[in-house]
C-alpha cells in the first residue's frame, strides 16, 4: 500500500449523478454506485450504457453531469486521474491490437505505458500475466496470427498487469469458448489482493458463477443493485414451466427438454411455478424497464 | 457494492480518503518521476522498431541506391558528393516520416485509443517518446552516409568531407521523423504519411522551380546547384551551417506541433506555444542567413579561377605534352594521359603544334544561385570574364575538360579516354576546330571531314589507344548499320552519314569546335583495323604529310594500303532521325555544316 492508500474505510469507487449524452442519445441518467472489493458484474443490453459507464470509471472519458470517486482520487484532477490509472487495469469493449507486435511484445509495451519500467520486473509481469490467461506458448507469435479468442485473452492479459486494484473489463468472456470461460472464472475468482472488479456481460450465468454482487443497467439506469441471489429473486413466483406456449408471458422459450418456460405476471395454463434464475431476473427487469 | 438509492446498503471496503494536500504533492513528484522512466522506456521500444523497420530498410536501400546513381555520372568531388549523400538521406527522411506517421498514429489507427487513453503514461509523454525514440532512425542515417562516404573514398575523392553537411543529412532523417510524428498525432490513416513523404518529395524535387539563395531553403535542394562543377568548396554555397540550423529549427517545431497536439494541460500549450516561436525565430534566422549572397570576393576568385585557369593550375609536361590542371585534380593525371600516351605512341610522326590538356570550369554565372544579391553590372562583368575563359575557344592544339565530368572508373571512364584519345589524334591528324554558329547559340554546325583520310587516320589512332569493345563502336552507327534509321548532316547539300563515338555528347571533354565524325571515317578506320597494324604504320609513315593533307581522300587511302573502299548505305529518304546536339536541317533548306579545310 502506498501513501494514496485510504485510512478510511468507505467505498472502493463511487459515482454520484453521473449522466452522459451522445448527441441527442442519454447514454447514462443520473447514475449513482458504489463498489466495493471484490468482482461486480454488470448486466444490460447493447445501447445501456454498460460501456460509457466503464469508460468513465476507467477515466477514459468523462461526464457531462455528476462525478466519480475512486479509491478517493478525483479523476477531474490530473495527478489523481494519473494515480487512479496506476491502479487501474482496463479491457475496453472493442479493442484492435498492433498486429505486427508480437504477443510478448505487446504485453511489454503495455506494462512500460503502465510505468512497469524496471525491466526484471516487467519480464516477470510479463511472463506471469500470459501464463495466467494460457498464451505463454504464443509469446513469440505475431497478434495476427492468433485466433479472436486468444487475441482476447491477450487483451485480459495486459489488463491484468501490474496487479490493479481496481479491474475494469468489458465483455471479456466474447469470443471465449466455454472451457476459456471456465478458466477465466478460475483466473479472477482467484486474484490476489482482493481488488475490484468490474465485469461488463451479457451472460448471466458467468454473473451468477463468479459474481457476488451484480448491477443492471438499463436505458442509462441503473435497475438494481444487490447480489446475483437477489436479482433472481425478483422473478419469484413469475417463472413457470409448461408445455404448451402461453401468449400472455412476457418472455416464453422452449428448452431443451422440449417444455415451455415462462415469465411474466399470470402462469399458463397447467403451468408449475419453478426457481428462477439470474437470467429470468435479468430478463424481467429488462422487461419492465421496455415497457416503461 | 450499490447503487446508491437502488440497493443494499454500502458495506465497508479499503477504500481511500480524498488525498490531502501533502499527499498531493508527493502523487505529482512521483507522477514526474514515473513519466521521466516511462518516457525512456518508450522511446527504447519505438527506437527499436524503427531501427528495425522495413519501411526505413527500404528507405535506406533507395537511397543507397539514388546515391549510387547520383554518383554513376560524376567525379567524386567532395564538396559535391556530401550535399548529394544528403538527397539519399532525403529518401530515406521520406521513409521515416512515414513510418515515424504510422508509429505515432497507431494507438487510434488500431483501435486501442481507449485502452491507450486509461494508462498513466498521457498521450503526451507518448508523444515525447516517439519523439526520443527517432534515435532509432539515426542509424540508417548513419549507416547510408557511412557507406556513400566509403563508396566515395574508394573511388578516390577529391577535397575532403564537409562534415556540417553530411551532419545535416542525419538532421534531414530526424527533422522528417519528427514532420512524421506531427502528423500522425492529428491523422492516424497511413495515407496521412504517404502525403507528408510526398510533399517532402516534391519540395526538393520542384527546387527548379525556385531561384536565387531560395533553394536552399527548401528540405534538401539537389537539381539546381552548380557544386560537381566547382574546382573546390565556395564558402556560403551551400550554406550549409545555416541549413542546418533550420532543419533543427523545424525538426523542434515539428516536435512541438506533435506536443501540442496532444498537450492536456493549458500550462504546457502556453510553453509549447513559446518554444513554437523561438523555433520559427530560429527557422526564419537561419532562412535570412541562407539568403545572403556568397561573398564577393568568393566570386572573385571563383571567375579568375575559370577565366584564367592557367594563374591557379598547376601544369606538368610528358611526352612533350601539357596537363593543366586545378590544385587537387592531380589525381586525374595518369587516367587523362593514359589515352594521349596511347595515341602518341602510335603516331607514325609528331606534329609540330604542341598539345595541351587543361581543366576549364563549365559555371553559368546567370544562375541566380549563385550569384544572387550582386547587382547586375557586377554579374556582367564576371559573365564577360568567363567570356575570355581558355575552354571558350576552338583550338586544335588544346584539349579542354570540364571539371566534373571526369569519371572515376568504369565504361564511362573508357567512354572519355576514348574521348580525349580522339580529340589527341584529330590534333595530330591536324583536322582543325572550324564550325559555323555560335556555341552558345541556337545554330552550331561543326566542320566535317568529308572524305578525308585523315579521318579514318584519327579514328584508327583513336581506337588503337584505348582497344574499345567493336559492339560499342558499331552502336556508334545508330540504324545506319541495320537500315533502320539514320543519322547525319547536310554538307553542300549533302547528306553525310556521321558516327556518334563511345563518350560524344558526354561533356568528358569540351567538344565546341570539334569536327563531326562520319559514318564513312568509322567504317574505314574499322577496315583497317582488321589489317596487320605494322602494314597500316608503314603505309602511313611513308607519306605521313599526303596523309594529313585534307584534299587526300579515303578512296586513296584504301587503295595504298590495298583494302576495299567500305560502302557506306545511302540514307534513307525522308531521313528524320536528328540526335541531340547536332542540328537538323532539310537539304537545302538551312545552314549547313562546313566542311573542315586546312
Amino acid at each position: 500500500m502506498d501513501e494514496m492508500t485510504p485510512n478510511v474505510r468507505t467505498a472502493a469507487v463511487r459515482a454520484d449523478g453521473l449522466s452522459r449524452r451522445y448527441g441527442a442519445t442519454r447514454a447514462l441518467d443520473e447514475v449513482d454506485l458504489t463498489l466495493e472489493r471484490g468482482i461486480t458484474g454488470l448486466l444490460g443490453p447493447n445501447g445501456a450504457g454498460k460501456t460509457t459507464l466503464l469508460s468513465i470509471l476507467a477515466t477514459v472519458n468523462e461526464p457531462d453531469a455528476g462525478r466519480v470517486s475512486v479509491f478517493g482520487l478525483d479523476p477531474r484532477e490530473a495527478a489523481e486521474r494519473v494515480e487512479i490509472r496506476r491502479r487501474l487495469g482496463y479491457l475496453p469493449q472493442e479493442l484492435g491490437y498492433h498486429r505486427h507486435f508480437t504477443v510478448a511484445g505487446f504485453v511489454d509495451y503495455v506494462a512500460i505505458l503502465k510505468e512497469i519500467t524496471d525491466r526484471r520486473r516487467r519480464a516477470e509481469e510479463v511472463a506471469r500475466v500470459l501464463a495466467a490467461i494460457g498464451l505463454e506458448a504464443r509469446a513469440r507469435t505475431r497478434i495476427r496470427a492468433l485466433s479472436g479468442g486468444m487475441r482476447q485473452r491477450l487483451g485480459i492479459a495486459q489488463a491484468l498487469l501490474g496487479h490493479p486494484e481496481l479491474l475494469i473489463l468489458d465483455e471479456p468472456t466474447a469470443g471465449l469458448d466455454p472451457e476459456q470461460r471456465l478458466r477465466f472464472r478460475e483466473l479472477l475468482s482467484g486474484l490476489p489482493g482482493d481488488p475490484v472488479v468490474v465485469l461488463s456481460t451479457h451472460q448471466a450465468d458467468d454473473i451468477a458463477a463468479i459474481c457476488p454482487q451484480v448491477i443492471v443497467l438499463l436505458q442509462g439506469r441503473v435497475r438494481f443493485a444487490g447480489t446475483p441471489s437477489e436479482l433472481a429473486a425478483t422473478a419469484a413466483g413469475r417463472v413457470w414451466a409448461a408445455d404448451q406456449r402461453d401468449d400472455r408471458a412476457h418472455l416464453s422459450w422452449r428448452g431443451g427438454d422440449n417444455r415451455w418456460r415462462h415469465i411474466g405476471d399470470y402462469p399458463p395454463t397447467g403451468a408449475e411455478p419453478v426457481t428462477p434464475t439470474v437470467e429470468d431476473g435479468y430478463l424481467l427487469l429488462s422487461h419492465a424497464a421496455g415497457a416503461r | 457494492m450499490t447503487a446508491t438509492g437502488g440497493g443494499p446498503a454500502v458495506r465497508g471496503t479499503g477504500a481511500a480518503a480524498p488525498a490531502g494536500t501533502g499527499d498531493r504533492s508527493r502523487v505529482t513528484a512521483r507522477h514526474r518521476a514515473g513519466r521521466l522512466r516511462t518516457v525512456l522506456g518508450l522511446a527504447r521500444v519505438e527506437a527499436s522498431l524503427l531501427v528495425r523497420s522495413l519501411l526505413v530498410l527500404a528507405g535506406l536501400l533507395a537511397g543507397g541506391a539514388v546515391v549510387w546513381v547520383i554518383f554513376g555520372s560524376v567525379e567524386p568531388l567532395w564538396w559535391n558528393a556530401a550535399w548529394r549523400i544528403g538527397f539519399g538521406q532525403l529518401v530515406l527522411g521520406m521513409a521515416v516520416l512515414v513510418a515515424a506517421q504510422l508509429a505515432a498514429g497507431r494507438a487510434r489507427r488500431d483501435s486501442m485509443a481507449d485502452l491507450y487513453a486509461s494508462f498513466p503514461a498521457t498521450a503526451c509523454t507518448r508523444t515525447v517518446a516517439h519523439l526520443a525514440g527517432l534515435v532509432g532512425a539515426a542509424p540508417a542515417s548513419l549507416v547510408l552516409i557511412g557507406a556513400t562516404a566509403v563508396v566515395v573514398q574508394v573511388r578516390g575523392p577529391i577535397g575532403a568531407p564537409s562534415i556540417t553537411v553530411l551532419a545535416g543529412g542525419l538532421l534531414l532523417v530526424i527533422a522528417a521523423g519528427a514532420a512524421g510524428i506531427a502528423i500522425g498525432t492529428r491523422f492516424p490513416h497511413p495515407l496521412a504519411g504517404v502525403l507528408g513523404a510526398l510533399v517532402l518529395f516534391l519540395s526538393s524535387a520542384t527546387s527548379h522551380l525556385g531561384s536565387g539563395g531560395g533553394i536552399w531553403l527548401l528540405p534538401w535542394e539537389w537539381t539546381q546547384d552548380q557544386l560537381g562543377s566547382l574546382p573546390g568548396p565556395l564558402a556560403g554555397y551551400p550554406p550549409a551551417g545555416a541549413h542546418v540550423l533550420e532543419l533543427a529549427g523545424i525538426a523542434v517545431l515539428a516536435g512541438i506541433v506533435a506536443l501540442t497536439v496532444t498537450a492536456g494541460r493549458a500550462r504546457a500549450r502556453g510553453g509549447l506555444a513559446t518554444a513554437g516561436i523561438l523555433a520559427l525565430v530560429v527557422i526564419c534566422l537561419a532562412g535570412a542567413m541562407q539568403l545572403r549572397p556568397i561573398p564577393t570576393a568568393e566570386l572573385n576568385h571563383l571567375v579568375r579561377e575559370a577565366a584564367d585557369p592557367a594563374s591557379v593550375q598547376r601544369c606538368t609536361t610528358a611526352s612533350h605534352v601539357r596537363y593543366c590542371l586545378y590544385p587537387g585534380f592531380g589525381r586525374d593525371l595518369p587516367s587523362v594521359e593514359a589515352p594521349v600516351s596511347g595515341v602518341l605512341a602510335h603516331l607514325p610522326a609528331r606534329p609540330d603544334q604542341p598539345l595541351t590538356l587543361r581543366q576549364v570550369l563549365s559555371l553559368y554565372l546567370p544562375d541566380s544561385t549563385l550569384t544572387h544579391g550582386h547587382p547586375e553590372r557586377q554579374v556582367s562583368q564576371w559573365q564577360a570574364q568567363m567570356q575570355r575563359a581558355p575552354g571558350n575557344a576552338a583550338t586544335a592544339s588544346a584539349i579542354y575538360l570540364p571539371v566534373g565530368w571526369w569519371p572515376a572508373a568504369g565504361g564511362r571512364l573508357a567512354d572519355a579516354h576514348f574521348d580525349v584519345a580522339l580529340a589527341a589524334a584529330e590534333w595530330a591528324a591536324r583536322i582543325p576546330h572550324q564550325a559555323t554558329g555560335n556555341p552558345n547559340g541556337p545554330v552550331f554546325l561543326p566542320c566535317v571531314p568529308l572524305d578525308q583520310a585523315r579521318e579514318a587516320i584519327a579514328i584508327w589512332l583513336a581506337i588503337l589507344a584505348t582497344r574499345p569493345p567493336a559492339g560499342e563502336l558499331q552502336d556508334g552507327l545508330g540504324g545506319l548499320g541495320t537500315g533502320r534509321g539514320f543519322q547525319g548532316v547536310e554538307v553542300r547539300n549533302t547528306m553525310v552519314p556521321t558516327w556518334a563515338y563511345p563518350g560524344w555528347g558526354a561533356s568528358y571533354i569540351t567538344s565546341a569546335g570539334a569536327p563531326q565524325t562520319t559514318a564513312a571515317g568509322y567504317l574505314l578506320a574499322s577496315a583497317m583495323l582488321r589489317l596487320p597494324e605494322q602494314k597500316a604504320a608503314r603505309v602511313l609513315k611513308s607519306a605521313w604529310p599526303t596523309w594529313l593533307n585534307w584534299h587526300t581522300t579515303d578512296a586513296q587511302l584504301a587503295a595504298a594500303l590495298g583494302i576495299r573502299m567500305p560502302s557506306v548505305p545511302a540514307p534513307p529518304a525522308p531521313f528524320r532521325t536528328p540526335r541531340p546536339g547536332v542540328t537538323f536541317v532539310q537539304p537545302g533548306s538551312g545552314p549547313q555544316n562546313p566542311l573542315c579545310t586546312a
